[in-house]
């Protein structure tokens, strides 16, 4: 169970590639660095979903697109009773999903 | 390239089947068979369309499976698996498969059996498109990448809620006129957004989406007979000709998109089916859009070239898409009140165009149509084929 979330720094271009892939999506280069995934931003999009998959038994689940400041775009689970969108918040990371008894760490949403 | 036609088109009542998967697949494909008519022409080559049947019905090789049961060994026989386009992707084979000469008649049937499974894991073997590590694992699922791409679209574009539900209306009435639809009963403004009991008739799915927005859960097969220039001059009578085919990609997850409410790939397989076609959006007399929320329906009817960008849902107030419109779209009641059986989607819509270019569509026929336009979504947006057809009288 990572407790960070990684994407890849393409070592040519610069681009972040998250998700990671093997071949960069702007150069086509084939190597990269790890570079950890978070910070803070503002919310671009969210939903609150109630059709949901297996693994959750809440009734609910309040998932956003966050557009990073450094422009990198990403999704995950947002904790904030008053969502708005444009609404600056920042990342931490936590349990997004348990399937069985192997929690999933991931990118969570909190008002910055 | 060598021209194709589609001889012969059906397909079953979409919804909830106690058909085992097989049978649905045969039912629907016979249905072809006997209206493409074929007499002694033999079926060359069998493509299954099918996105979940191994995890859902466990069973797999789909394309082996139909090609016995319809007692037409040795033909030759596969299953596609292309997400929610695996219809039209399986179309598409089915016709390069004729164009390139290696055969003169092809069987394409989509086929899905999902209500076999319960909401969460029905919900989840589609979910399993998605990216893995950044979507997916979240809790990411198609209604709440449409919940998300609506509120960024909505807001941009000046789209409301009443919008949204004039979709659902629309295409809920055409429904009634489509003895093959899933969900054959009218809605109203008032029944699912401005009555008092629309709260409780019409609860949130992923906001802004309601259920009302979304397109039902079904059981059901479609299919359709392609044939060479050869076998459809030996048939005679109306031809509708396969008169373009686009596809295009985008990137797997959502968030990588530039715009995220652009929907590129749509407008790339668009525009390819349309050159194709030597057609433009303008020739088109009707359309069936892949309204699996009815927010697609807005945005792929912009994507496609039929309205410019914030366009469409000021079209909608005109009532421009109705069946009496000058563009009807989803003329079967679309995904969102025909069903969404997910293989079989894709060559649903090529079946309601063939019988709508052929006058044969009934209570709910499009006057004089002579060209038709099919845009099958996959993922979420990030595999799309559209498709023209084209009415030729001999």
């Amino acid at each position: 169970m990572s407790d960070k979330v990684l994407g890849a720094k393409c070592t040519s271009c610069g681009t972040v590639n998250y998700p990671s892939r093997p071949v960069c999506r702007n150069c086509r280069n084939e190597t990269f660095e790890p570079v950890e995934i978070g910070g803070e931003g503002k919310v671009l999009t969210f939903t609150d979903v109630y059709a949901l998959a297996i693994d959750y038994e809440t009734r609910y689940l309040r998932l956003a697109i966050v557009e990073l400041d450094d422009g990198l775009r990403v999704t995950g689970q947002l904790l904030d009773d008053d969502p708005k969108l444009g609404k600056r918040v920042k990342s931490t990371i936590g349990i997004v999903r348990e399937p069985g008894d192997k929690p999933i760490l991931g990118l969570q949403f909190v008002p910055a | 390239m060598n021209p194709v036609y589609i001889a012969g088109a059906g397909m079953t009542r979409f919804g909830r089947s106690e058909w085992p998967l097989m049978q649905l697949a045969s039912v629907a494909s016979l249905a072809a068979l006997r209206h493409a008519d074929l007499g002694d022409i033999p079926v060359d080559s069998v493509v299954v369309a099918n996105m979940g049947a191994a995890r859902v019905n466990q069973q797999t090789a789909l394309g082996s499976a139909l090609v016995d049961q319809l007692a037409l060994v040795p033909a030759m026989a596969e299953a596609v698996e292309n997400g929610p386009a695996s219809g039209a992707s399986a179309f598409k084979i089915g016709c390069q498969a004729i164009a390139s000469g290696m055969a003169d008649v092809v069987l394409v049937t989509g086929v899905e059996r999902m209500r076999v499974v319960n909401g969460l894991e029905g919900t989840d073997f589609v979910a399993s498109l998605s990216q893995p590590e950044v979507e997916y694992i979240y809790g990411v699922t198609l209604p709440s990448l449409a919940g998300m791409f609506a509120r960024l679209f909505m807001d941009r574009f000046g789209v409301e809620r009443k919008h949204l539900a004039m979709i659902a209306i629309k295409n809920h009435e055409n429904a009634t006129k489509n003895p093959y639809a899933h969900i054959q009963q009218t809605v109203t403004m008032e029944g699912i957004l401005t009555g008092p009991e629309a709260v409780v008739n019409n609860p949130p799915i992923a906001e802004p989406l309601h259920l009302f927005d979304c397109c039902p859960v079904s059981d059901g097969a479609a299919s359709v007979v392609l044939v060479s220039e050869g076998v459809a001059k030996k048939l005679g009578g109306t031809r509708v000709r396969v008169a373009g085919i686009g596809q295009a990609t985008d990137t797997h997850a959502v968030q990588e998109r530039e715009d995220p409410t652009d929907l590129k790939a749509v407008r790339l397989a668009s525009e390819k089916a349309f050159s194709m076609a030597g057609a433009t959006p303008k020739d088109v007399d009707v359309a069936e859009l892949h309204d699996a929320f009815t927010i697609l329906e807005i945005a792929e009817s912009e994507a496609s070239g039929f309205f410019g960008r914030g366009e469409a849902h000021v079209a909608i107030e005109r009532g421009e898409t109705r069946l009496d419109g000058t563009l009807p779209i989803n003329p079967s009641g679309g995904l969102k009140a025909k069903g969404h059986p997910v293989g079989a989607t894709g060559v649903a819509q090529l079946v309601e165009l063939a019988w709508q270019l052929r006058g044969e569509a009934e209570g709910r026929q499009v006057k004089d149509a002579k060209l038709a336009y099919a845009c099958n979504f996959g993922g979420f947006g990030n595999n799309v084929v559209a498709t023209v057809l084209r009415r030729e009288d001999s």
